[in-house]
């Protein structure tokens, strides 16, 4: 009896402060969202005319995409990236446009798209690899234009 | 002069004179309560305000609190327990996987003030108002889901804090489940649950270890074994994982109460020399639930070839092989538990970790409950090549 009193008296008070709990919560799911860094897209690449590529070591391009796991979504032939999720990319650097034909086919633009692909093809089904050193996504770039 | 006796002259007078006073009598007790609903609403707050601002209220611990007080609180903390509790969701058994992972967090942050088995409190604690309950002896009081409100959201004015991590509510499940286990326990039952495997005196740790091992031990055993389901391996793991996931547990990119507690405040040398100490260990073989060869084929099928109908990709093309990025974790021999709560977590978006976590996150998010459920079976027992 008294129990279902209280139970009752609880519920008047649940519903005046449903509504503030529910703006506090969602105060806090959206801080809970973590944004990745947005680069200005003009840091993202500065050396369109690369005078080092020939200086990567060989198959250092290679290297760091199958260590970073580009090789679960994309193939290259003759390698051991067999991926079948995103674009075959064993010719790539002889395509005319990459990103679904929005950015010209050159290093600083592969360089821009595989840090940030969000940002040229809504909905793409790549994560942003941002958080790799910029260094190690140029020469990623450079090996990707490279295949021809 | 009553009312009543007014109402006899008026008998006597003109009628015009008695209307009025009719109107009168009607009107006073309406006059006084307008009074008293002013004197409430202006009056009483302002004496309570000069009261609070004078002083009068005595916020000391050492009288307690007055009865009436008392009463309305505890009145007030139950009902709202009971109430806000509905809206919780309550397993219908709850998952034991989490016990030693519980007992080794409860030995840390709540016995100080609750006791434990065998522990004398301290006197301080014991003069804290209100007194924190004996836990063995109150959890009785309680449902599941009442449990698990108190522990995730604390109960303000009494120092009960809030669980640490917002997003972890497996790890508040668990202390529901460690707590309904505590009644039971003598003090060497909860010893052995708590701190098994992380007796420091016992074996020859390396002397570069630092203090806060023992801490690690308690759940994670000194071999680095994982202590429950639900405890991560640690034995044989990429040096460069754990130490940018011990660096994400420090600066809150990954949250995990378990976690926070221990890691807080340590220095960061002692963080890579805690890296190095496990990634050092002999890996050791989990243990494994009965699982049907159906679901681990189907587990190894992901693993290998991804499911590229939904996108998702190959877990081998990040976590298998020596050539892959070292902050990409090992994943063979884990406890499929473990694995399993992870890859939940990533795909609702509540577990960061290194800056690589949202590529996880992606192909998480692509995963059905099954295909979580194979593809951990299969790592769980996938043997260890060579590294």
């Amino acid at each position: 009896m008294s129990a279902n009193a209280g139970l009752l008296v609880g519920f008047a008070f649940w519903f005046l402060a449903s509504s503030w709990v529910a703006a506090e919560e969602a105060g806090h799911r959206q801080a809970k969202v973590v944004e990745p860094p947005i680069e200005p897209a003009t840091s993202a690449a500065p050396q369109s005319s690369n005078p080092t590529a020939s200086q990567d070591p060989p198959g250092i391009g290679l290297s760091l995409f199958l260590s970073n796991g580009c090789g679960a979504c994309h193939t290259i032939r003759g390698t051991e990236a067999r991926g079948t999720i995103g674009p075959d990319l064993s010719y790539v650097g002889s395509r005319s446009a990459i990103g679904a034909g929005v950015l010209p086919n050159t290093e600083e633009a592969i360089a821009r798209f595989v840090a940030r692909p969000d940002l040229f093809k809504p909905g793409v089904k790549m994560p942003a690899f941002d958080m790799l050193p910029q260094t190690e996504i140029q020469t990623i770039a450079r090996y990707l234009k490279a295949l021809q | 002069m009553t009312p009543g006796s007014r109402t006899e002259f008026g008998t006597a007078s003109s009628n015009a004179t008695a209307e009025e006073d009719a109107v009168r009598v009607a009107n006073q007790p309406m006059m006084i309560r307008v009074k008293h609903v002013v004197f409430g609403a202006i009056g009483l707050p302002v004496v309570l305000l000069l009261g609070a601002w004078i002083g009068f209220f005595n916020v000391g611990a050492s009288s307690g609190h007055w009865k009436v007080t008392a009463w309305f609180l505890q009145l007030a903390m139950r009902s709202a327990v009971r109430t806000y509790a509905l809206a919780v969701d309550a397993p219908k058994t709850l998952d034991r996987r989490g016990l030693p992972a519980a007992a080794g967090h409860f030995a840390r942050g709540c016995a100080i003030c609750h006791g434990a088995p065998g522990e004398l409190r301290s006197p301080a604690v014991l003069r804290m108002l209100p007194q924190p309950p004996d836990l063995a002896l109150t959890v009785g009081d309680w449902t599941d889901a009442q449990l698990f409100r108190i522990v995730k959201h604390g109960i303000r004015f009494t120092g009960m804090p809030a669980w640490p991590a917002r997003d972890r509510d497996d790890e508040v499940w668990a202390m529901v489940a460690f707590l309904r286990e505590l009644p039971k326990l003598n003090p060497n039952e909860f010893r052995a649950l708590a701190f098994n495997g992380s007796d420091a005196t016992s074996s020859d740790r390396q002397p570069a270890t630092p203090d806060v091992l023992s801490d690690c031990m308690r759940c994670h055993g000194g071999d680095g074994e994982g202590r429950g389901d639900a405890v991560p391996v640690l034995a044989g793991q990429k040096e460069a994982y754990l130490l940018a996931s011990l660096q994400a547990y420090a600066k809150g990119d990954r949250t995990s109460g378990f976690m926070a507690l221990p890691v807080t405040g340590v220095d960061p040398a002692d963080l890579a020399a805690l890296a190095r100490y496990f990634a050092a260990q002999p890996s050791v073989s989990a243990d494994r639930d009965q699982v049907s060869a159906e679901v681990i084929n189907k587990g190894q099928q992901i693993a290998e070839a991804g499911i590229p109908e939904r996108n998702v990709p190959a877990c081998s093309g990040c976590h298998l092989g020596s050539n892959k990025n070292q902050v990409y974790p090992r994943l063979n021999g884990q406890h499929a538990a473990y694995l399993e709560r992870q890859l939940k977590l990533f795909r609702s978006e509540d577990r960061g970790g290194t800056p690589f976590w949202h590529i996880m996150a992606t192909a998480a998010q692509r995963l059905t409950d099954d295909d979580i459920r194979a593809v951990s079976a299969y790592f769980s027992r996938r043997a260890e090549g060579p590294r």
